[in-house]
């Protein structure tokens, strides 16, 4: 990745110290947004908040509310940053607002390491077709201790 | 890890908390749509570490179908990415003497990654049925709405009273709990699966549409080839009896019966697959799911 001075967006799916961003770029600001949104809409409880901010709180991050890539693109210009990295998500919703900060502002994505690194894309439709071929390969990990 | 506080401007929210009382207040005020309380179930790595720490997965493989049984307690940190699942993976690999020990719970990490990438693959797409249901009853047929007993935990019926007011505080239920919820939901009450499912997402600390709306359409029929349902005699079973001990409904359960005679009560005929008589317990709700469905019949817990 070409940045001088990114900044971090970490989102829901990875609030982890191993968030591939955090290792990448130790010292870069990052910042966590809460999807006031998607909080509204889908009447996210409060339990389930608290849960994410107490997970943010473990982080060197900055955390905010409000529509994230706004907030994102906002905290991209206090730190006069050259672009944003994050970790790629699964949930289209996270998908849209990565493309949203993509627009203004290049978004450089890193992988977290995966369960299983698959040497073409699994077949999937049912578990048993994945697992057949997944599973094999998660076990090539393991070697009993003694 | 170390988390210096970044300096702070106007609306960055706080990072320093005298208690969680505080923190509740916070969010209160600052999420005022936001319904309930904090859970019990306390975000963050060295509560995700404890559970990681407590793994145990032979017992794991043995009890994990009862509500009391050796399970992690790991989806909401699994899902969060406070841990991954590799992390997870290499925690049950460290613990365990040989394979067997480790199979069953490596497998059900398979399933959450399994869901992911149904997930990437699916999109959005993943609100909508799957497939048409299974139960000879047309999707129309199904409620929109989740009944207001239901929401409130007065339906009388101390199991799933129970596991809702579980759901309410705490965010989290076993695995069993929440097949049977989506179970007597759908067929019994005759609600749309996207509406529970869309409760759950509410309160679920690991709510995920992907493991979420796959496994409640899997229940329902929409994504597997029979629909999931039990009785009465595998919830007393599973959960001890101690919902049953004492239940107001215990004389008139719903749940009780054969399970001849509850498809015949639940479902209108459609052509079913007989059961290979392979399954010995409850397992085999893996077994139907992992022998691709083909004999779907078995989507049925033994007693
Ligand atoms: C109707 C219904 C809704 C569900 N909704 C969710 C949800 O929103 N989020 C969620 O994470 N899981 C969901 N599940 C799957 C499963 O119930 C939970 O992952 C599990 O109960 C979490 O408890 P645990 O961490 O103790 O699991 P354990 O049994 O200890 O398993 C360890 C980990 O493996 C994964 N796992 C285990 N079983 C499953 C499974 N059947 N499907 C996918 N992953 C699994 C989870 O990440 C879990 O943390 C749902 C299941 C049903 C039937």
């Amino acid at each position: 990745m070409t940045f001088q001075r990114p900044i971090l967006w970490i989102h829901e799916e990875a609030l982890g110290a191993n968030n591939p961003a955090l290792q990448a770029w130790p010292e870069a600001p990052a910042v966590f947004v809460f999807d006031t949104r998607w909080i509204q809409d889908a009447k996210i409880s409060r339990k389930r908040l608290g849960f994410l901010y107490e997970n943010a709180l473990n982080l060197p991050l900055t955390l905010r509310k409000g529509d994230v890539a706004a907030e994102v693109l906002a905290f991209a210009r206090r730190h006069q940053a050259d672009g944003v990295v994050s970790s790629s998500a699964v949930d289209p919703r996270l998908k849209r607002i990565g493309e949203a900060i993509d627009a203004e502002l290049p978004l450089g994505l890193l992988d977290p390491e995966a369960f299983v690194e698959l040497p073409r894309p699994p077949r999937l439709g049912r578990f048993s077709r994945y697992w057949r071929e997944a599973e094999a390969v998660v076990w090539k990990g393991y070697s009993p201790a003694c | 890890m170390p988390s210096a506080a970044p300096p702070s401007i106007n609306g960055d929210l706080p990072r320093q908390f005298a208690s969680r009382d505080a923190l509740n207040t916070l969010l209160a005020q600052e999420f005022p749509e936001a319904e309930g309380e904090l859970s019990p179930i306390r975000g963050g790595r060295e509560a995700a570490d404890e559970k990681l720490r407590r793994i145990d997965a032979r017992r794991y493989a043995k009890s994990r179908n009862n509500l009391k049984g050796a399970v992690t307690g790991l989806s909401p940190y699994i899902r969060h990415g406070v841990l991954t699942l590799a992390e997870v993976r290499d925690s049950v690999f460290a613990r365990i003497r040989n394979r067997d020990e480790g199979g069953k719970l490596i497998n059900e990490l398979g399933w959450r990654d399994f869901w992911q990438r149904m997930w990437l693959d699916l999109g959005d797409g993943i609100n909508n049925d799957q497939e048409p249901f299974k139960t000879g009853h047309d999707a129309g047929a199904y409620s929109r709405e989740l009944p207001t007993d239901v929401r409130d935990g007065t339906t009388g019926l101390a199991c799933m009273d129970g596991f809702r007011d579980q759901l309410i505080t705490t965010g989290w239920l076993h695995n069993h709990a929440r097949m049977w919820m989506a179970a007597w939901l759908v067929h019994w009450r005759r609600v749309h699966w996207k509406a529970g499912a869309d409760w759950f997402m509410q309160h679920l600390l690991d709510g995920d549409p992907a493991s979420n709306h796959l496994s409640w359409q899997w229940v329902a029929s929409t994504f597997s080839h029979k629909p999931y349902f039990f009785n009465r005699g595998n919830l007393e079973r599973y959960s001890d009896g101690s919902y049953c001990d004492g239940c107001p409904c215990a004389k008139s359960c719903p749940f009780e019966g054969s399970y001849e005679q509850l498809e015949n009560q639940l479902f209108t005929p459609i052509p079913t697959i007989p059961d290979s008589g392979k399954s010995r317990n409850q397992q085999r709700n893996r077994q139907s799911r992992s022998s691709g469905g083909a004999s779907a019949a078995l989507a049925r817990p033994k007693r």
